[in-house]
């Protein structure tokens, strides 16, 4: 019943599309959602690569980068994608265990990153630390550390999200794990009646945030530059941890089965090339991973002072076990 | 006198052909989706579930019992103070009230923390909303509301002469309630519950949201967790089958329960009031009840106020719009087509078995987790070499329509019951055929409630997210995509905006297609 | 003609009911009982609503038992649920023929004296007002047998006295084998050709 409807609206839909790339090369890039939204940094690195590679950049946008690397993954060797972009070194090591991702082979030396980049596959195009994110009217004293954090009273309320369903989510666990070690439980528990709610993804703890019901949550050192640049509202600030921040690093490969390996090379050596840098920061709202100088608004402040690695084969191998642990300790 | 009950109702084997090909085309589908993604996981090897699987059954069901029984109460409290209150603005009070089971979720959330959440407007009183409690409250202001429109309808068709009789025996108002209202909702109740039960169970974004942290979780965040983040398709499967199980018995008890009868009449208005205490306790549960349903979505209207020169300028909304709205009608029309067949089937049989193989899998979709439902259908479509993206919309309608395919039967399904068994022989007398009783008798009578179940389906497909995220493309976007996609790129103000004018647009289509149709039906009967 | 041979019906192995009966063409045969005497099974019996355990219903000479009720050349009114209440009276008249003919329904309603009520809805009207509308749609249906279960019940005695001359008129024009379950005296005595007693689940004359 449902195979010859699916197939005569198919039939339609491709006489409403006629084949969008004519004689010019298409080039498939499997991203995540807001990579894509008008707002986002997908529009204008398009429009800006378009101009000098006489082709096509078509967006595939998913819910979030891991959902976009997923569905590489479940379409395999016949997928029309060329490049994930959007991945994070949280994810990276599942990504290249998947074999399905090319070696780069661009030279990433000049590059401005929180730790020193050797990775054959991925090519990092932003990056953020996470943080809390508070209002300086509400909070005028932040803590300055999870255990500050912990002593307060309990009704100083900050929104985490779910490890599971939100990179935010997982930062938090792996930056408690990186900075407290064997010790992350008793953290976490500490923090446990200060847990407003759990939320699945970023955006609605957030929401939560800025509505008012909590005093900090997780975030991005960055973000106070978006409520500053854009709405001009400077009440807004992150926490800065003395047990130092980690770092996502959101980055890019090319797939082993894509016909356009140069193609895809040259849209990533335009993703870190200035003026692709320069369409990032103020619509991801992230550091750009290379100077941009005066091009990179001051609100974007500096990187913490101390920033702690991310081990990234650790992350790989523990990832399931350190949730579990932060999830038991808080249920 | 023995009378067996075949030869009372008109035999029609094209209806129960018909019911059943809806009803197994479902179950294969949901069949297949599952098949696609065990064959995508045969290669994989499965680490099983890392979660306290039972702890998760346990608190789920728990949430589920407590929001099912509790909108229950509070729906049947809500219909009684409704069909009794006359006054000003009542229609628009019900499209409101009906509108919220179709709000998106998360909507329904963010308005309740904007009243009761600390910075809420009664944020003072100190009402706890973060917990088992506001995941409960949550549903019960989604779904209490909903059950409340739908018995306020059987209510309101109470048989004129009936209301005469119970007047003229002077009934007491509890015992009015006991003899002429209960029996009158009593045969829609265990549907009701059902659906509301699947829907709190399988309620994802809002227990995420409200929770409170892993203690009040659901099933579906480990589906969702071993899917996404360890893509470890057995355990996802191996846990979406335990949820399919568990919902299951419930829709089968559902299903299997007594046999709803529905008076043939169509609403009068009821000229007899009840007195007293029991009048006052009338307008207070709508005074509660507006308080408590009505402010969290008013919160959300008023909060949207402030982008909406941005959002209304902006040529994405527009486009965002006229799909959402596309999509909406598409599903609204294949859901009730789908509804008829199975609810006209169903009718056709007295047999309990057949009546729960037709029916049952009405319900089945609603069971099966988004992310599943998701994931397979990607599978399978790509499995037949489409490209997903171009099937993209002719999906989501399916789904959309399957989704809201429970919810029509709840409205429909009834007065099918109803002529069946109570007029059968006479049909049968009459030597009429399936089509006149369709087109002369069943129609009609349905034609009121068809506008509902059109203004139903077409809702949920408005706000719907579920399916969409994993088939999004450029070109294919709808509001509560753009809503989310703001959201998530520090937009509240549009993302608040746009959640109001979605709320504005569920509102009027709930207003105005029962409207609609039920002029259509005067004029035709 | 209706003809009723030793039709049987009942569980267990005595049959609780023996029905043998004949009902001319043109006449009205009247059927009395108390109440719970098994009029009811009879009309359905006929009509086919039940399976007779033996013996043999014929019409105009073709034993009708297999033959479902849809197809019987029989017309029946029953003694309730006879009206659909969200339908027009009209509409209700309407569906008793095979095709839409508004002429023949305007003329029945107003020969039942309804004319005025054809656009209300059955919910609506009174218990004698729905019985001649049903009425109305049986009669206009013209099938070889008419079976009609207490049908003047609802009536004032002015109009039941119409009705019935109704009944007999189109009996005798028609050349039907009415069939008339009552127990009122009035209505035998006024237009009944012959009359059976019903008792003990037989019928005698």
């Amino acid at each position: 019943m449902l195979r010859p409807a699916i197939l005569a609206f198919a039939a339609f839909l491709a006489l409403g599309h006629p084949a969008a790339a004519q004689d010019k090369p298409n080039l498939t890039v499997y991203t995540y959602d807001s990579f894509t939204a008008e707002w986002g940094p997908g529009p204008a690195l398009k429009a800006g690569f378009e101009a000098s590679c006489a082709c096509t950049l078509t967006y595939v946008a998913a819910e979030d980068g891991i959902s976009a690397f997923r569905r590489v993954q479940l379409e395999g060797p016949t997928t029309k994608a060329d490049l994930v972009v959007g991945l994070d070194n949280f994810i990276a090591g599942d990504a290249r265990a998947s074999g399905l991702f090319a070696p780069h082979g661009l030279d990433l030396s000049g590059l401005n990153l929180p730790q020193p980049w050797t990775e054959a596959d991925f090519v990092p195009f932003d990056y953020g630390y996470f943080a809390f994110v508070y209002n300086k009217e509400t909070v005028p004293t932040p803590p300055t550390s999870f255990e500050e954090l912990i002593a307060l009273p309990e009704s100083f309320k900050i929104v985490v999200m779910d490890p599971r369903s939100s990179t935010p989510g997982l930062g938090l666990v792996v930056w408690i794990r990186q900075a407290y070690g064997d010790r992350a439980p008793e953290i976490w528990a500490g923090l446990k009646p200060h847990i407003l709610t759990m939320s699945r993804g970023w955006s609605e703890g957030y929401g939560l945030f800025l509505k008012g019901e909590a005093d900090m949550v997780v975030s991005y050192t960055t973000s106070p530059a978006f409520h500053a640049l854009t709405e001009n509202d400077t009440r807004y600030a992150a926490a800065t941890f003395s047990e130092g921040h980690i770092a996502q690093i959101e980055v890019s490969g090319i797939l082993k089965s894509s016909p356009n390996q140069d193609l895809a090379r040259q849209f990533l050596t335009y993703m870190i090339s200035a003026e692709g840098q320069k369409a990032i920061p103020q619509t991801n709202w992230m550091f750009p991973v290379i100077d941009l100088g005066a091009d990179l608004p001051e609100a974007f402040g500096a990187p913490p002072a101390k920033a702690l690695p991310v081990d990234e084969a650790a992350v790989t191998a523990n990832r399931n076990a350190w949730i579990e642990e932060a999830l038991a300790a808080i249920r | 006198m023995p009378r067996s009950a075949d030869s009372a109702i008109p035999r029609r084997p094209l209806r129960l052909i018909g019911g059943a090909a809806v009803a197994l085309a479902i179950a294969l589908l949901v069949g297949t989706l599952f098949w696609s993604i065990l064959s995508a996981a045969s290669a994989q090897t499965s680490s099983g579930p890392t979660t306290d699987i039972g702890y998760l059954i346990y608190i789920t069901t728990l949430q589920a019992s407590l929001s099912t029984v509790l909108s229950l109460v509070v729906g049947i409290a809500l219909a009684w103070a409704l069909n009794r209150l006359r006054f000003p603005g009542r229609t628009l009070v019900i499209g409101l009230f009906a509108s919220a089971i179709v709000t998106p979720g998360i909507v329904v959330a963010f308005g309740l923390i904007a009243v009761w959440g600390r910075s809420g407007w009664l944020g003072g009183l100190g009402v706890p909303i973060f917990g088992l409690g506001g995941v409960v409250a949550a549903h019960i202001i989604l779904d209490a509301a909903f059950a409340g429109r739908i018995l306020l309808a059987r209510l309101d068709a109470i048989p004129e002469a009936r209301l005469k009789t119970g007047q003229s025996f002077a009934l007491s108002p509890l015992n009015r309630f006991a003899v002429i209202d209960w029996p009158a909702i009593r045969g829609t109740l265990p549907g009701l519950a059902s659906i509301i039960f699947l829907l709190a169970f399988t309620s994802f974004p809002i227990v995420l949201l409200l929770g409170g942290g892993p203690a009040v979780q659901t099933l579906e965040v480990a589906i969702y967790a071993a899917a996404r983040l360890d893509f470890d398709l057995v355990t996802a499967v191996t846990l979406a089958l335990i949820q399919i199980g568990i919902c299951s018995a419930v829709i089968v008890a559902g299903a299997a329960l007594a046999p709803v009868s529905t008076s043939l009449d169509r609403p009068v208005t009821p000229r007899w009031q009840d007195a007293g205490a029991a009048r006052a306790l009338q307008w207070l549960v709508l005074g509660l009840a507006l308080c408590g349903f009505a402010a969290p979505l008013l919160a959300v209207l008023i909060d949207g106020l402030a982008g909406l020169g941005d959002v209304l300028g902006d040529r994405a909304f527009w486009s965002a719009a006229l799909t959402s709205v596309t999509v909406g009608a598409a599903s609204a029309l294949l859901a009730l087509m789908l509804g008829l067949l199975v609810a006209a089937a169903r009718a056709a049989t007295t047999s309990r078995i057949a009546r729960t193989a037709i029916g049952a899998p009405a319900y089945a979709y609603l069971a099966v987790p988004a992310v599943a439902l998701a994931l397979g259908a990607f599978l399978f479509v790509r499995n037949l070499g489409i490209v997903p993206d171009a099937i993209a919309p002719a999906i989501v309608v399916i789904a959309n329509a399957l989704l809201s395919l429970p919810f029509v039967m709840a409205a429909i399904a009834p007065p099918f019951d109803a002529i069946a068994r109570s007029r059968g022989r006479l049909i049968r007398s009459l030597g009429l055929g399936g089509t006149r009783q369709f087109a002369q008798i069943e129609w009609p009578l349905i034609a009121r409630d068809v506008g509902l179940v059109l203004a139903l389906s077409f809702c949920f497909s408005l706000g719907d997210l579920g399916v969409i995220a994993l088939f999004d493309t450029q070109d294919f976007v709808t509001l509560p995509l753009l809503m989310v996609r703001a959201l998530g790129a520090y937009r509240t103000n549009d993302a608040a905006t746009i959640a109001a004018l979605m709320l504005v647009l569920t509102i009027a289509a709930f207003i105005a297609l029962p409207a609609l149709f039920e002029r259509l039906s005067r004029a035709r009967a | 003609m209706l003809a009723l041979d030793h039709v049987t019906f009942g569980y267990g192995a005595a049959p609780s009911y023996d029905f043998t009966l004949e009902a001319l063409a043109g006449e009205v045969t009247a059927i009395r009982g108390a109440s719970g005497s098994g009029k009811s099974t009879l009309l359905d019996l006929v009509a086919g609503f039940l399976q007779p355990a033996s013996g043999t219903i014929r019409i105009d000479g073709d034993i009708v038992n297999d033959v479902p009720p849809e197809q019987r050349p029989v017309s029946i009114l029953f003694q309730s649920e006879t009206l659909f209440e969200h339908l027009t009276a009209s509409r209700n008249v309407a569906l008793g023929l095979p095709h839409p003919d508004a002429g023949r329904v305007a003329a029945a309603l107003a020969e039942l004296g309804l004319g005025d009520l054809a656009g209300q809805r059955a919910a609506t009207l009174s218990g004698g007002q729905k019985q001649r509308v049903a009425l109305a749609r049986t009669l206009l249906r013209d099938k070889p047998v008419l079976l009609l279960d207490e049908p003047f019940s609802a009536l004032d005695d002015e109009t039941r006295a119409t009705t019935r001359s109704i009944v007999q008129a189109l009996t005798r024009k028609q050349k039907w084998a009415t069939i008339l379950v009552t127990h009122h005296a009035d209505d035998i005595g006024a237009i009944a050709d012959r009359v059976y007693r019903l008792e003990s689940g037989r019928l005698a004359l």
